[in-house]
Order: C-alpha cells, then sequence, then structure tokens
C-alpha cells in the first residue's frame, strides 16, 4: 500500500511535482501515464527513497520514506531508469548481491532467484557475465534482482522501454502475476494501450500535476469520451509525448 | 556507525567489491603489477649508479692532436691510467656532435714555448652543457694541472728553491662519497615509491565502486536496497583498503628481496640490509597512511562524475605528496613537527629514518599516526555524508 500525499519536489527553478497526491491499493497495478517530463519518474524515485520531496508525505505500507527510509526500502522492490549491471559478475550474482543486502541468504536466496530465471525465462543468461548482455537481457537481470526478496509494494520505472514485443508482452505477464500474489504494483510509462491493458488504477500525469485519475471507466465518465485513448489525451492537453 | 562496520550488509558489499574487482584485470594489474615497478626501478639506478662508478676507475680515453709536439706529457698521461686516442679531424665538430666527451689539443708551438720557460697552452675541447662527459673532462683536467705542477715543483728544485713555497695553500680534497652512499641516495627514492603502490593498488577500486558505478547507473539501484549509506561507504572503503595492503606488501617484500637477497655487493661493493623488524615498522607507520589514502580516493571518486574524472584527479594528488619529497631532496629539511605532522610527508620521512637505520622520534610517530587516521577518518566521514545526499547521483 503506498500514498502519495500533497507531494511537492522542484529542482532549483524547475517545478518536477507539484501538489501531486495518489495510493497504490494492494493487489492492484495502479499506473502513471504521461508524456516525458510529467514527473513520473521523480515521484517513483521519492517513493523508492533516492531523492527527497520538498514538501508532502510519502509513505509505504504506512512508513514515511524520509523518516524510516530503511523500513521503507525493505517493503520495496524498484526498477529504476538506471538498469546498470555489474557486468564482471553473472546474472545469478548480480541478483545474489542484492538479495544478500536484503539480508537473505543460503537454499531460500537461490529458491527465490531459480523462481525468477524461471519466471523470466531467464536460463540461458542466469550463469552467463552480464557484459555484452542485450536490453532485454539486461532488463530481466535488473527486475529479477529488485524483486528477489519478493518485495510487496513494486516500483517500476518504465519497465518495457527499449524491449522487443516477446519481452514486452512476457513482461506485462510478470506485472499480472506480481499482482496475482498480492502486491502493490506501480508502474510507469508513456504507452496508452499498456497501461489500458494492465492498470486497475490509472494516474494521468502531465507537467509536474495529476491531470486525472481513477479506474478506466471512471476516466471515461470524467473526460466524456468513448475511448480511454481519447480520454488521455483530453486529460493531458495535447498528443505530445504519448504514444 | 560502530555498529555498521561489521554489520552483515557491510560485509557482503565488501565481498561483492572483491570478488567484482579480482576479475578486472586493469583492478587487478594495478594491485599485482605496478607495485612491482618500485623496487624493480631501485634495481635498475644501483645498477646504473655501479656503471657510473666503473667508469671513474677504468682508463681515461681521451684524444690527443698534436701529441707529437709534447712527448713528455704523453708519457705523463700514459703513466696514469690514460689511453691517448687518435684525435678527430675537427675536435671542435666532434665534442659538439658527442663523438667525444673531451678531445685535448697541444698546438705546434707547445714544445718551444716549453723549452723557454713559458708558460705552454694546450687545450681542451669540451661541451660545458653535457652533464655526462663532466666527470671525463675533470679528470684530464686534474691531471694536466698535476703534470703542470710537477714540471713546476721540478724547476724550483733546480733552482734550489722549495716548490713549497709556491704553494701557500694546499687543497686536499677527500670524496667520502662511496657506492654505498651513492646507493643510499637511490634509497631515499623508496618512501616515495612506498607511497606511490599505496595509491595505485587501489586506486581503480576505489574508482569503480563510486563513480564507475554512478557512471553505468548501478548505484541507483544499489541505493534502493535495506543499506545504511555509512555500511555502503565502510565495505568498498574496506575492499579497497584490501587491495592497497595487498600493493604495499608486495612493494615491502620486493624492496626487502632486492637489498637482502639481490647480490648487491656485486654491483655496489657492499650490502644494504633489510632486517624483519624495519619491514614491520613501515607496514604500521603505513597503517594510517592507508585509511588516509583510500578516504581520498573515495572522496575525490565520489565527487567527480565520471570514471575518466575520477582517474584525473587521483592521477593529479600522486603528485602532491611528491612535493615535499622533492624538496626534502634539494633542501636538507629537519624533521619539524609541522611537517612531520602532514599526513604523507610525515610517513616518507619516518620511512626514510628506517631504511637510513636512524633512531625515529617516537612521540612524532605517535602524533603524525594520529593526525594521519584521523584526517583519514574525517574524510570517510565527509564521503559518507555526500552519500546520504541526492546529489551522489543527481549531481
Amino acid at each position: 500500500m503506498i500514498a502519495f500525499d500533497s507531494i511537492r519536489k522542484a529542482f532549483g527553478d524547475v517545478v518536477a511535482l507539484d501538489d501531486v497526491s495518489f495510493r497504490a491499493e494492494d493487489g492492484k497495478i495502479t499506473g502513471l501515464l504521461g508524456p516525458n517530463g510529467a514527473g513520473k519518474t521523480t515521484a517513483l524515485r521519492i517513493l523508492y527513497t533516492v531523492l527527497e520531496q520538498d514538501a508532502g508525505a510519502a509513505t509505504v505500507d504506512g512508513f514515511d520514506t524520509r523518516r524510516e527510509r530503511q523500513e521503507v526500502q525493505k517493503r520495496i522492490g524498484a526498477l529504476p531508469d538506471a538498469h546498470g549491471l555489474y557486468p564482471r559478475l553473472t546474472s545469478r550474482e548480480n541478483i545474489r548481491y542484492f538479495g544478500r543486502l536484503h539480508g537473505l541468504s543460503g537454499a531460500k536466496l537461490e529458491a527465490n532467484i531459480d523462481e525468477l530465471v524461471t519466471l523470466l525465462s531467464m536460463e540461458d543468461i542466469a550463469e552467463r557475465r552480464t557484459e555484452g548482455f542485450s536490453t532485454g537481457q539486461r532488463v530481466k537481470v535488473a527486475i529479477a534482482r529488485a524483486l528477489v526478496q519478493r518485495p510487496t509494494n513494486v516500483l517500476l520505472d518504465e519497465p518495457t522501454s527499449g524491449l522487443d514485443v516477446p519481452s514486452t508482452r512476457a513482461m506485462r505477464e510478470f506485472i499480472r502475476r506480481l499482482r496475482e500474489n498480492g502486491a502493490s504494483v506501480v508502474f510507469s510509462s508513456h504507452i496508452m494501450q499498456e497501461v489500458a491493458a494492465l492498470c486497475d488504477e490509472i494516474i494521468v500525469m502531465a507537467e509536474g500535476r495529476v491531470v486525472a485519475s481513477g479506474t478506466p471507466n471512471e476516466l471515461l465518465e470524467q473526460t466524456g469520451k468513448s475511448s480511454l485513448e481519447d480520454a488521455f489525451v483530453a486529460a493531458v492537453g495535447s498528443e505530445e509525448g504519448l504514444s | 556507525m560502530s555498529m555498521s562496520v561489521l554489520s552483515p550488509r557491510t560485509r557482503t558489499v565488501f565481498a561483492k567489491e572483491v570478488v567484482d574487482n579480482v576479475r578486472d584485470r586493469r583492478t587487478l594489474a594495478a594491485a599485482l603489477f605496478y607495485p612491482l615497478l618500485g623496487p624493480a626501478m631501485i634495481l635498475f639506478m644501483i645498477y646504473a649508479v655501479s656503471q657510473i662508478s666503473k667508469e671513474s676507475e677504468g682508463p681515461l680515453e681521451l684524444p690527443v692532436s698534436g701529441r707529437e709536439h709534447a712527448e713528455n706529457l704523453i708519457a705523463f698521461l700514459e703513466q696514469n691510467n690514460v689511453t691517448i686516442e687518435e684525435a678527430p679531424a675537427d675536435p671542435e665538430a666532434a665534442v659538439a656532435a658527442r663523438d667525444a666527451d673531451v678531445v685535448l689539443v697541444i698546438p705546434e708551438g707547445f714544445g718551444d714555448s716549453f723549452t723557454s720557460g713559458k708558460p705552454a697552452t694546450v687545450e681542451l675541447v669540451v661541451d660545458d652543457s653535457r652533464n655526462e662527459a663532466r666527470q671525463t673532462v675533470s679528470r684530464a683536467e686534474l691531471l694536466l694541472y698535476a703534470y703542470g705542477r710537477q714540471i713546476g715543483d721540478n724547476r724550483l728544485k733546480l733552482r734550489g728553491v722549495d716548490p713549497s713555497i709556491a704553494n701557500p695553500v694546499d687543497v686536499a680534497r677527500r670524496d667520502v662519497s662511496t657506492p654505498q652512499s651513492r646507493a643510499a641516495r637511490i634509497l631515499s627514492m623508496a618512501p616515495y615509491l612506498i607511497l606511490v603502490s599505496l595509491f595505485v593498488g587501489g586506486m581503480y577500486l576505489a574508482i569503480d565502486s563510486t563513480a564507475g558505478e554512478r557512471e553505468r547507473g548501478s548505484l541507483e539501484p544499489l541505493l534502493i536496497n535495506p543499506v545504511a549509506r555509512s555500511e555502503l561507504v565502510i565495505g568498498k572503503a574496506g575492499a579497497v583498503l584490501l587491495f592497497t595492503t595487498v600493493a604495499l606488501v608486495e612493494t615491502l617484500v620486493g624492496l626487502s628481496l632486492v637489498l637482502n637477497y639481490f647480490p648487491l655487493e656485486r654491483y655496489i661493493g657492499v650490502r644494504m640490509t633489510l632486517p624483519p623488524s624495519s619491514l614491520l615498522a613501515i607496514l604500521l607507520i603505513c597503517i594510517p597512511l592507508m585509511v588516509f589514502i583510500v578516504a581520498v580516493q573515495l572522496m575525490i571518486a565520489s565527487y567527480t562524475k565520471s570514471f575518466k574524472e575520477a582517474q584525473n584527479y587521483i592521477s593529479l594528488m600522486l603528485l602532491v605528496p611528491a612535493i615535499p619529497a622533492l624538496i626534502m631532496a634539494v633542501l636538507p629539511v629537519d624533521e619539524s613537527l609541522w611537517l612531520v605532522l602532514l599526513p604523507t610527508v610525515g610517513q616518507q620521512l619516518f620511512i626514510n629514518q628506517i631504511l637510513r637505520g636512524e633512531a625515529v622520534t617516537v612521540t612524532y610517530l605517535i602524533l603524525s599516526s594520529l593526525v594521519t587516521f584521523g584526517a583519514g577518518v574525517a574524510l570517510l566521514a565527509v564521503v559518507g555524508r555526500r552519500y546520504r545526499t541526492e546529489g551522489i547521483l543527481f549531481r
């Protein structure tokens, strides 16, 4: 369960987030949709504790992201915009490193890794050093290491960006599975179809503000449009930056 | 912070950095190969010095033009370990072109002036800007003066005058420099070479685990894990410290091999020894220094944007401790307290004293170690604070 209450964040004179509020319930997929520069990444970074807001409060399962950073970190798994891996370590070693930092070890840790390797169909790359991996392979390892501790709150920043069609479909399937397991999933995207196909709740953002939010049906009602696509465009104010 | 020193998370970070970097050829070369260059360099310079000493003891090869004009002088030179050689056609050109170090030119009128008792001129063609020829030139000069003086003394004696009356001041020059003392001067490079190995040993790891981690985009994912930033910094610092220690031990072992087991006496005529107790003392002196150097490297690497930038700054840092070393090489600097307290400077002084077998002032050593260690810990705290800010990722 994630709550984002009246968050404001500025970088110098540039206001990245202006009074942004939303909630992401357990067992639901919440999509942050908006063009580049809307503030999606900044919102996620505040949630996964590498940025601090100027005003407002963000909580994960009731723990404050600023005051109880480590408690929050224990409860989230996050795929940041940066997918950097350690090229001299194998996929398994990359994943194991993060698992250990979460306090896992031994058979339990290896079982978690094995499960993710199967789920993400990465048997062929699991024991290979990650140097020279394709974007798709890299994202798989990055996702696996982010989720090796089986977090109940999952934050994914543009998880399908750069993936080919089969990988994208697999990723969407994977996100649905996380929901089935009861996790609260927040992911950001600038792809309308993707958000429409996956999300239970949609937060439409533009220029650092939430311009519309709700279930797909509620969004249609709010905007008076017949398709979600038209609803998004109406909410954002232009088609620019969406696809 | 003290609680986190040995936390499982700190150990995980430490182990990962060690494994990851052992697999990196560049890091491994820096830790294993570069530290051997110092002792190798010392060995080479000792060899070079021994060659120079040999030169000053061997016969002097002297090209002479017009030897037929001064047979007596030539005989004197030959008696004094000089091999007379045929002079080049154009002595000045030959010296300028470095074909000869020095050429002795005896003009035609030498014999006439000599027999009539007037000063007889000989010319030495030299190039004063050539350092390497200086020794040969001065040997030739000294021999010619000695010859002139011998003739003068004889002339006075023939006239019934005590020659010593013409020598109111007798300058006796005793060169106390020995191959050993020249070798000891080379050994005075050792403290700086040790310092260099301390910088180089963990340099790539320090950069890779900080600026490199940020550059390749793995720092942001890492920071999301439930690990205190201080635990990250201590784990990384520990790994850098391990590589630095390996480099130091290697340099010391190399140095002791050169001094204790290499047949130095064959080259410089004497043995120089470095007993195990001295090695241990140097190792202990270096412990606070290593903490300091690791901290400096991590700090630079945590404030720079890229691997390359960090590498540039850290390489520049290597020159800073060289400045006092260079000054000390030129000016005689006593161990004054303010100097000893400067991290890296004090340690170089102490190591030098130990290598020369001199006594180290224990109070100075303790103070210096405390200051250096304290400065290192303070710098690590700065790194820790840096890691707690957004700037570590985004600026």
